[in-house]
C-alpha cells in the first residue's frame, strides 16, 4: 500500500536538509560546494516524495540534482577558479544576518495563522483541487492526475514554461557564443587546460557507450508512460539530454558535435515549442478553443473520448524535445566557453 | 518473503554504515574511494534485491513485472557505479594524489 | 509552542529561505550567490508541497493496485495535485534561471579573471 511514511521521518529529513544547505554555503572549495548542493537537492527530493509529490520529486532528481550540478561543475571546471577567496567584511555579514533574522521573524509571526500540516480541510484543498481529483479520469482518461492537469486543464502554463526554457537556451547562447572570426581580434579568453581528460580512459568510453541507448529508451518510456506513472515530458526530456551530455563528457565534445551539429540543435529546440503551439492551433482549426484537445478526435486515432489523452501525449512530446535539446545546448555553451570546440 | 526482504534491506544498511565509517577513517584518497565505490554499489544492490522480495507477492503478475524492472536497474547500477569510481580514481591519479605509505607517517 | 510542533515545516521553510537570502546578499563569491538563489527557490517549493500534503493520503496517481476506485469517492484521501503542478513548473524555471546566472558568471570571469565581488569592483575602477 503506497501510503506516506510517518511524520518523525519527515522531521528528521527537514532538519538534515537545513544542515546540508548551511554546509553547501560555507565550504570554501567551490567544487565541494557544488557536490553538497547536489546532495541537498537529493535530500529535498526525498522529502517531497515522502509528502506525496512523486512527480515533483522525479523532476527534482533529474533536473535539480542531476543537470544543475553538471552545469555548476562545468562552469567551475572551465574557469579553473575552485577556491573561494578568504575575505573579511565580518561586520557587513553580521548586519545582513540581523536584517535576515528580522525578516524571518516577521514571516514566522504569521505561524499561528497557517493551517495545520496535513490538514485535509485547509483552504488550498477546498476549491478547484477536489474537482481535478474527482473528474480527471472521466474527462481525460489519464490516471496520473498531475500529468492531466499539467497538460490539459492548465495547458497554457506548460506552454509558457516550455517557452521559458527555450528563451533561457537562446539567452545563454547569445551571452556565451563566440565566433571563430572574433577570436583572433578579441583578447584571448582565459580557459584553464583540463588536467583530466576522460576520453583517455577506455573503461569510461565503453561503459558510457553501453549506457546511452538504455538511458534513451528509458527516457522515451518515461515520456510515453507519463499518463500512468510518475513521469511526463520534462523528466523524459531531461534524461534524454543527460544521455547526450554523458556522451559529450566521456568522449570529446567534438564527438557530440559531429553527431548533432550546432544548427540542428538550435533548430530542434524551437521545434518542440512549435509542436506544442501547433497542437493548440489545430484545435482552433477544428472548431474549438486554443488547446482544447476534445476537438481533435476526428484526426487522432482511437475512440472519441481518448482524444484528450492523445492530445496530452502530443504536447508532452513537444515539451520533451525542447527540454532535451535545451539541456544539451546549455551544457555545450557552459562547458566550452561558447566556442564549441573543446570542453568538459 | 517479507521477512527475507527486511533482512536484506537491513544487511544493505549495515554495508552502508561500513562504507561511511571507511570513508571517514581511511588515511588516503585511494583507500577512501575504494570504500566508497565498492560499499556503495554493493549496498545499493542488496537493498534493491530486498525491495524485490518485499513486492514479490503482488497479484496479477505485477510482482514479476516489478522484479524485472528492478533487475534492469541493478544491471545499470552494476555497470555505472564502478565506472564512476574508476573515473574518479583515474582523475585523482592524474591530479597527483600521493598514495599513503606506512612509513610516511 | 504546540504551534511550532504542529507547523514545523513552515519553520524549516522560513529558515531555508533566510539562509538563501543571506547567501545572496552577504557572500562575496558569485557561485555561492547562485547556489543561494537555488536554495531559496527549493525552500519555496517545499512550502507549496507541504501545504498540499494530507495525513494518510495516497499519491495522486489512480491505480487499482493502490485501492483507488474509478471514480474516486473521497477527495480528501488523495494528496493535492494542484500545488505539485505549480511546483513542477517552478523547478524547471529555476534550472533555466540557474543556467543563465552561471553563463553571466562565466562571462564576468572572462573579463576580470575572478569570481570574487571585491576583486571585480577593484578591476572595474581601474
Amino acid at each position: 500500500m503506497p501510503e506516506l511514511p510517518i511524520w518523525q521521518f519527515d522531521v528528521l529529513l527537514l532538519i538534515l536538509v537545513v544542515l546540508f544547505a548551511v554546509v553547501a554555503l560555507s565550504i570554501r572549495n567551490l567544487m565541494g560546494a557544488a557536490v553538497v548542493f547536489g546532495a541537498y537537492s537529493f535530500m529535498m527530493c526525498l522529502i517531497w516524495a515522502g509528502m506525496g509529490a512523486v512527480d515533483v520529486a522525479f523532476t527534482e532528481a533529474a533536473v535539480g540534482a542531476g543537470v544543475s550540478t553538471v552545469f555548476v561543475v562545468s562552469t567551475l571546471y572551465n574557469t579553473g577558479a575552485t577556491m573561494q577567496r578568504r575575505t573579511g567584511g565580518l561586520t557587513f555579514k553580521l548586519f545582513i544576518g540581523v536584517v535576515v533574522t528580522v525578516a524571518g521573524a516577521f514571516l514566522l509571526s504569521a505561524l499561528p495563522d497557517f493551517p495545520k500540516w496535513g490538514a485535509p480541510d485547509s483552504p488550498v484543498n477546498a476549491t478547484v483541487a477536489p474537482y481535478y481529483i474527482l473528474n480527471t479520469f472521466e474527462d481525460a482518461h489519464v490516471p496520473n492526475i498531475v500529468t492531466s492537469v499539467l497538460a490539459d486543464y492548465r495547458g497554457f502554463d506548460t506552454l509558457l514554461e516550455t517557452t521559458v526554457v527555450f528563451i533561457a537556451c537562446i539567452a545563454i547562447y547569445s551571452i556565451m557564443r563566440v565566433d571563430k572570426a572574433k577570436l583572433e581580434t578579441d583578447e584571448p579568453a582565459i580557459v584553464a587546460a583540463p588536467r583530466y581528460d576522460p576520453s583517455d580512459s577506455l573503461i569510461v568510453r565503453q561503459a558510457s557507450r553501453f549506457m546511452v541507448p538504455f538511458m534513451q529508451l528509458f527516457a522515451l518510456y518515461v515520456i510515453a508512460h507519463g499518463h500512468y506513472s510518475p513521469g511526463g515530458g520534462f523528466q523524459g526530456g531531461v534524461i534524454l539530454g543527460a544521455s547526450l551530455i554523458l556522451l559529450a563528457i566521456s568522449f570529446d565534445l567534438k564527438f557530440l558535435l559531429r553527431q548533432w551539429s550546432e544548427k540542428t540543435l538550435m533548430l530542434l529546440v524551437a521545434v518542440g515549442v512549435f509542436l506544442y503551439a501547433a497542437v493548440g492551433l489545430t484545435c482552433m482549426f477544428m472548431g474549438g478553443d486554443y488547446l482544447d484537445y476534445g476537438f481533435l478526435d476526428s484526426i487522432l486515432p482511437g475512440e472519441k473520448d481518448m482524444a484528450r489523452s492523445h492530445g496530452i501525449l502530443l504536447v508532452e512530446i513537444g515539451v520533451g524535445i525542447t527540454v532535451m535539446f535545451s539541456m544539451i545546448a546549455i551544457h555545450i555553451n557552459l562547458a566550452s566557453n561558447g566556442r564549441f570546440d573543446r570542453g568538459l | 518473503m517479507d521477512l527475507l526482504g527486511y533482512i536484506l534491506i537491513s544487511t544493505g544498511l549495515v554495508f552502508f554504515l561500513g562504507t561511511t565509517i571507511g570513508l571517514l577513517r581511511f588515511p588516503d584518497f585511494y583507500t577512501r574511494m575504494h570504500a566508497a565505490g565498492k560499499g556503495d554499489t554493493l549496498s545499493t544492490v542488496v537493498i534493491l534485491i530486498g525491495c524485490i522480495c518485499l513486492n514479490a507477492t503482488q497479484e496479477d503478475g505485477l510482482g514479476l513485472l516489478l522484479a524485472l524492472k528492478i533487475l534492469l536497474i541493478i544491471n545499470f547500477i552494476l555497470i555505472g557505479s564502478p565506472t564512476a569510481t574508476h573515473a574518479m580514481m583515474d582523475a585523482g591519479n592524474k591530479a597527483g594524489a600521493v598514495p599513503w605509505r606506512k612509513d610516511s607517517e | 509552542m504546540e504551534n511550532l510542533i504542529a507547523n514545523f515545516n513552515y519553520v524549516i521553510v522560513v529558515i531555508l529561505m533566510m539562509i538563501g537570502l543571506w547567501s545572496m546578499l552577504a557572500q562575496k563569491n558569485l557561485i555561492k550567490k547562485c547556489i543561494g538563489m537555488a536554495i531559496f527557490q527549493t525552500g519555496i517549493i517545499l512550502f507549496f508541497i507541504s501545504i498540499g500534503a494530507k495525513d494518510n493520503a495516497l499519491i495522486p496517481i489512480l491505480t487499482e493496485a493502490a485501492n483507488h476506485t474509478y471514480p474516486v469517492s473521497d477527495a480528501s484521501k488523495v494528496a493535492n495535485p494542484l500545488t505539485q503542478i505549480l511546483m513542477l513548473t517552478a523547478i524547471v524555471v529555476g534550472v533555466a534561471t540557474l543556467g543563465v546566472a552561471l553563463a553571466l558568471a562565466q562571462k564576468i570571469y572572462q573579463q576580470h579573471s575572478s569570481f570574487d565581488e571585491d576583486e571585480i569592483l577593484e578591476n572595474e575602477r581601474k
